[in-house]
């Protein structure tokens, strides 16, 4: 099958174009997020089926960011049969900047216009057949959004990829065409492909070519050394990139006549930035937004119409039995949008997705496998075990598919770029740049993608500083912990307001993130502050199809999470339980002496200082269980608790009497244990702040191993993650226990923080 | 001048970058090249947007002390 190439500058419309031609056939190669990595698939209105292979968004093929090199080398190495390059028409000259190049490569290519309806809109006009002739390869107009020209432009790729091209340059008349041409052939005689491109970034002393092709480069040097050029001396880099600048706007800029020839003129876009990105009120916009985001996924009483028009709950209506469940089928519809107050849209999704979908499903599941006479631990592995583990894990699909939603939205309009600008000023005190805030945002909907996302940073150690303080943005299989705790805390102790601890538990995420970011940046991490450079592309309306197509790759994910990682750990989970080391079938009663319980003993004492350790006695192991099991995934946590709750259910009388163990929520199951240990509020605050901070899901730790590349930093960021977690949940415990420990933590800190100063005085003293 | 303290909506010539190679490549790849043509739009607290081309790219203010144009 022939593979076709997208290529363009960021914000090009290419991932609109890419949705457009492959459709439902798309496949990303790895995990999901923003475009960073090979997507593909497959075109069918040709003569033959296409594949097309999406590249990340680049502004040149010089290596900046890790995405450039992704995409430079797919086309240098993995020789696609057609380039197909897409130009915003908007922005002309600065998208043929990337155009030169590709044209330097021996690959046939053709140049998509894209976005020509706005560039007409504006009473604007691109001669496209000129351009064509003044390129010398095939220019098309479409439009991605509208589905225009997309079969004529596909004809075309395909035609062009029948044929073969040599890379020409535009660099031809510049004061380097000899040099160039000179290492030009001086690679042919290695038998080096791409010989006209690999020349021209040689003379541009690119860090890849120079360490490829280290026998050429004295070339380079020799020539440096008899050339000196009025402006910019010897920096060939800016020469040649000025040179393109030049032969741009000398020969394909006068295609595009203007209307309005005014040249400071606001675009709507730039009036719409006076006021987002405005000095005063920019940041006080964006909270408000990020506010109602979360209120619109979130809340169970929307823009708080209940508590203002005192609204009467189900009960209040009478439509509940005796028993507090709903009366019949229409009245469970209703409790899904209403109680007392109508539910945020996430909400109601959720409760859609859980009370109705998935519960129903899997009741009629569990009563198949229960009336199936299969041997009793069967039916125990399969119900307890693998049914429950997988619908924890699915019911948290709904708020953070709605999270993502809104981040996508955020992201396809424009905004997001805004955001990270006007957080630059704050985040460069913490010795991070605003690029940092889009992977930490999106780490309060799962760290993965958000792990991912961090290869927008350029810089190698403000990537591993913001990997490493990811999961302390609460992801959304991490609020269920919080509730349910916290819920429980409200519940035994009648002390505090639920919402009110978790929050209050965001916020030590957060604030922790911003210790360890502060902390490593000035030992471990040191370096300058990478500059903060980004473009602000124009408002657009999201559209729809890409949202979705979005929201597809996310779910896809998940599901297959759920029937993976979570199938086989709830499956070890039940066995290790319920089996003890001499390979005895336990009953539920016996869960003391499984396998699960010895080994959790074991480690039992370590947390000790952490309120969850040997004070809690015979049974205070299952604190120690449930963190273990979050190692597996987050979701474990809770669900762990419901399951341990009915083994101590039986043995040790009385401790649910009148609790409902297997509610959805945790709350109950949480208040089992709290009645079954005798755990003190702090003890059960540092719980929820050693699973916060602690190492995150298996996905996320893969993923960070994936994204750190390199053993050494992925060992010292588990590390990290212990030694943090241990640290702030045992500060917790402390300082809430015995409220004068506070003293002693605060003399500690400002002991570490004065050895961190006087340390980085004398080593840069030793430097001058 | 740095680009910091450039007039509002004038056109200005970029004459110096005095940044490390990577950041001025980067700078280059977007457009932001000596000789080349760029306008300020906005400015606040050492931070600029300005228009080069017809994209606008926001720089932070360490950076824009850097970029010097005439």
């Amino acid at each position: 099958m022939k593979r076709f190439a997208l290529a363009g500058n960021p914000n090009c419309g290419k991932t609109t174009l890419f949705n457009s031609l492959t459709g439902s056939t798309a496949h990303v190669g790895n995990w999901p997020g923003v475009t960073v990595d090979k997507r593909d698939g497959v075109y069918k209105k040709c003569a033959e089926e296409v594949k097309i292979v999406d590249l990340p968004g680049i502004y040149s093929l010089s290596p900046y960011t890790p995405e450039e090199v992704i995409a430079r080398n797919y086309i240098l190495d993995e020789k696609p049969d057609c380039v197909i390059n897409i130009v915003d028409a908007t922005n002309l000259e600065r998208n043929l900047y990337l155009t030169t190049q590709i044209m330097e490569i021996d690959v046939p290519m053709v140049v998509a216009l894209n976005m020509m309806d706005a560039v007409e809109k504006q009473g604007d006009k691109i001669d496209e057949k000129e351009l064509e002739k003044r390129l010398g390869v095939p220019v098309i107009k479409i439009s991605a959004l509208k589905e225009e020209g997309l079969k004529e432009l596909m004809d075309k790729a395909y035609n062009e990829s029948n044929k073969t091209r040599e890379g020409v340059t535009v660099l031809e008349k510049s004061s380097l065409s000899h040099l160039i041409g000179d290492v030009k052939i001086a690679l042919k005689g290695q038998k080096v492909s791409n010989p006209l491109f690999h020349a021209i970034k040689l003379v541009e002393q690119d860090s890849i070519e120079v360490e490829m092709h280290k026998s050429t480069v004295s070339m380079v040097e020799e020539f440096k050394n008899t050339f000196n050029d009025e402006i910019f001396g010897t920096d060939f880099e800016a020469l040649v990139a000025d040179a393109r600048y030049k032969y741009i706007s000398k020969n394909f800029a006068p295609v595009l006549s203007r209307a309005d020839k005014t040249k400071f003129k606001m675009t709507k876009s730039d009036k719409a930035d006076k006021v987002l990105t405005h000095k005063i009120w920019g940041i006080p916009i964006f909270l408000v937004i990020l506010f109602g985001i979360f209120h619109l996924t979130f809340s169970e009483n929307l823009l708080w119409l209940g508590s203002i028009f005192n609204m009467p709950s189900l009960k209040d209506l009478g439509l509940l039995t005796a028993g507090g469940d709903p009366m019949n089928f229409g009245v469970k519809l209703l409790a899904c949008i209403y109680d007392g107050a109508i539910y945020s849209p996430g909400v109601i999704i959720n409760n859609i997705w859980n009370d109705l979908i998935v519960g129903e499903l899997f009741g009629l599941i569990k009563g198949g496998v229960e009336a199936s006479g299969m041997a009793p631990w069967a039916i125990g592995l399969i119900n307890d075990g693998i049914i429950e583990g997988i619908g924890a894990v699915l019911s948290f699909l709904p708020p953070i598919l709605v999270l993502f939603l809104f981040f996508s939205i955020l992201e396809d309009s424009g905004y997001m770029a805004r955001i990270a600008f006007i957080l630059d000023r704050m985040f460069r005190k913490f010795g991070l740049s605003g690029r940092a805030f889009l992977p930490m945002i999106m780490g309060f909907g799962c760290s993965v993608p958000a792990m991912i996302n961090t290869r927008t940073l350029a810089d190698e150690k403000e990537r591993t500083a913001t990997i490493r303080v990811i999961p302390f943005f609460s992801c959304g299989a991490k609020l269920p912990i919080l509730t349910a705790v916290a819920g429980a805390i409200v519940a035994r102790f009648g002390v505090g307001n639920a919402d009110l601890i978790t929050y209050g538990m965001y916020l030590l995420g957060i604030i922790t993130a911003i210790c360890s970011v502060l902390l490593m940046r000035s030992t471990s991490l040191k370096g300058e502050t990478p500059p903060f450079i980004m473009e602000l592309p124009a408002y657009h309306a999201p559209q729809f199809k890409n949202l979705m197509a979005h929201l597809w790759d996310k779910t896809k994910h998940f599901v297959k999470k759920a029937f993976t990682i979570i199938f086989a750990s709830t499956v070890v989970i039940w066995v290790l339980s319920h089996f003890d080391f001499t390979w005895h079938m336990l009953e539920d009663e016996q869960i003391n002496q499984s396998i699960l319980a010895q080994i959790s003993m074991l480690f039992q004492p370590i947390f000790t200082p952490l309120g969850f350790g040997s004070q809690l006695g015979q049974y205070g192991w299952v604190f120690v269980l449930a963190a273990v099991s979050g190692l597996i995934a987050k979701e474990n946590v809770i669900s762990t608790f419901a399951t341990l709750a009915a083994c101590l259910a039986a043995a040790s009388s009385g401790i649910i009497e009148g609790l409902d163990i297997s509610a959805e929520d945790g709350v109950d199951a949480v208040v089992a244990m709290i009645r079954v240990t005798g755990i003190t509020i702090p003890g059960l605050l540092a719980f929820i702040a050693f699973n916060m901070t602690t190492i995150p899901c298996f996905a996320a730790v893969a993923t960070a191993k994936a994204e750190l590349q390199s053993s050494k930093r992925y060992h010292g960021t588990l590390v990290f993650w212990i030694v943090t977690s241990f640290a702030v949940s045992a500060m917790v415990y402390t300082i809430g226990s015995w409220w004068w420990t506070m003293f002693i933590w605060a003399a500690a800190i400002a002991v570490v923080v004065l050895c961190i100063i006087a340390y980085n005085k004398r080593q840069t003293l030793k430097q001058q | 001048m740095p680009i910091v303290i450039a007039p509002l909506n004038t056109e200005l010539r970029i004459v110096r970058i005095s940044a490390d190679d990577k950041t001025k490549k980067h700078l280059e790849n977007l457009g932001i090249t000596i000789n080349g043509e760029v306008s300020v739009l906005s400015k606040s607290g050492g931070t600029v947007v300005c228009k080069i081309k017809d994209g606008r790219i926001a720089l932070d203010s360490n950076l824009s002390t850097k970029i010097f144009v005439a």
